[in-house]
């Protein structure tokens, strides 16, 4: 009788794929929960202890963000209320938003809501990128309120005749066809004032995301151009 | 090759992805190295039952 080869044998990939199988599902519900840790947002009084966390409470737009290069990292981070010199937020340094830093907890995740139902029911993401989902067709939204150009070295605020980015970006949002900005012009989506300015709240907070990262080389903000 | 875990929430993950490396190596580990045991136990099955 001929010799038999374990790899022909049907008892070894049927123990084999078994294992794999097994694994990979403790694996990807093992992932699941600590997925959670990584996208769970914080709180105002995690801002206001000092405690970074990869999603901010959104209290956050409170805050002055700045993109700041970590060299620890290797990238970008955005870097809220000032920069303790080790690359982490110091959470203090505070920034008008539509005339006011004292935007309660409920009151600024009710903004944010209403910005991110607006950014859905507007479809962003049909020619926009968020947080890495989304389209190419228009710029990556992800770190726009970063964005040099809506700051006040740049061409937005004088554009629209505003003098802060969140009243330029809101205006902009409000009549986007009035302003030539990227290679291709965005079209006039009926965006309200209020949902507009919610719209602005949902931008400075993904903002204040640390993505670790991403957008790599997000070209437009000085220095970023070091990102690995 | 190996570089401090810096990410802002530790986790097992974070420092398990931090290059094809690390990846590389758990995959053989929990693939590779128990499909040899398998394969080991199964040849023995097979030679006790041709004898």
């Amino acid at each position: 009788m001929a010799k038999r080869s374990v790899w022909s044998d049907n008892r070894f990939w049927q123990r084999s794929a078994a294992w794999i199988t097994g694994f990979a599902s403790v694996l990807l519900i093992w992932l699941t929960f600590d997925t959670m840790a990584q996208i769970t947002i914080g709180t105002d009084a995690d801002i206001k202890n000092g405690v970074t966390k990869r999603v901010p409470a959104p209290t956050v737009i409170n805050y002055k963000i700045t993109y700041e290069m970590s060299t620890k990292r290797g990238h970008e981070v955005p870097i809220i209320g000032g920069n303790d010199g080790q690359g982490m937020s110091l959470f203090q340094e505070k920034e008008l938003f539509f005339g006011r830093d004292d935007w309660s907890e409920e009151e600024a995740a009710e903004l944010l809501h209403l910005g991110k139902l607006g950014s859905q029911v507007k479809n962003c993401m049909n020619c926009h990128t968020l947080l890495g989902n989304g389209a190419y067709y228009a710029p990556d939204l992800t770190k726009a309120w970063l964005d040099p150009q809506w700051g006040p070295d740049g061409s937005m605020q004088a554009m629209t005749g505003k003098n802060t980015k969140e009243e330029a970006m809101a205006e902009f949002l409000q009549n986007p066809s009035k302003y030539p900005t990227h290679a291709r012009q965005m079209p006039n989506l009926g965006i309200t004032a209020e949902e507009a300015k919610g719209l602005v709240a949902f931008l400075k907070h993904m903002s204040s995301i640390d993505t670790n990262g991403f957008p790599r080389n997000f070209g437009k903000i000085e220095g970023a151009v070091h990102g690995k | 090759m190996f570089e401090p875990f810096v990410d802002v929430v530790p986790s097992f993950f974070g420092w398990l992805n931090q290059g094809p490396l690390t990846l590389t190596i758990f995959l053989h580990t929990i693939i590779i190295l128990p499909m040899i045991w398998i394969y080991r136990q199964e040849k023995k099955r097979i030679e006790q039952e041709e004898n």
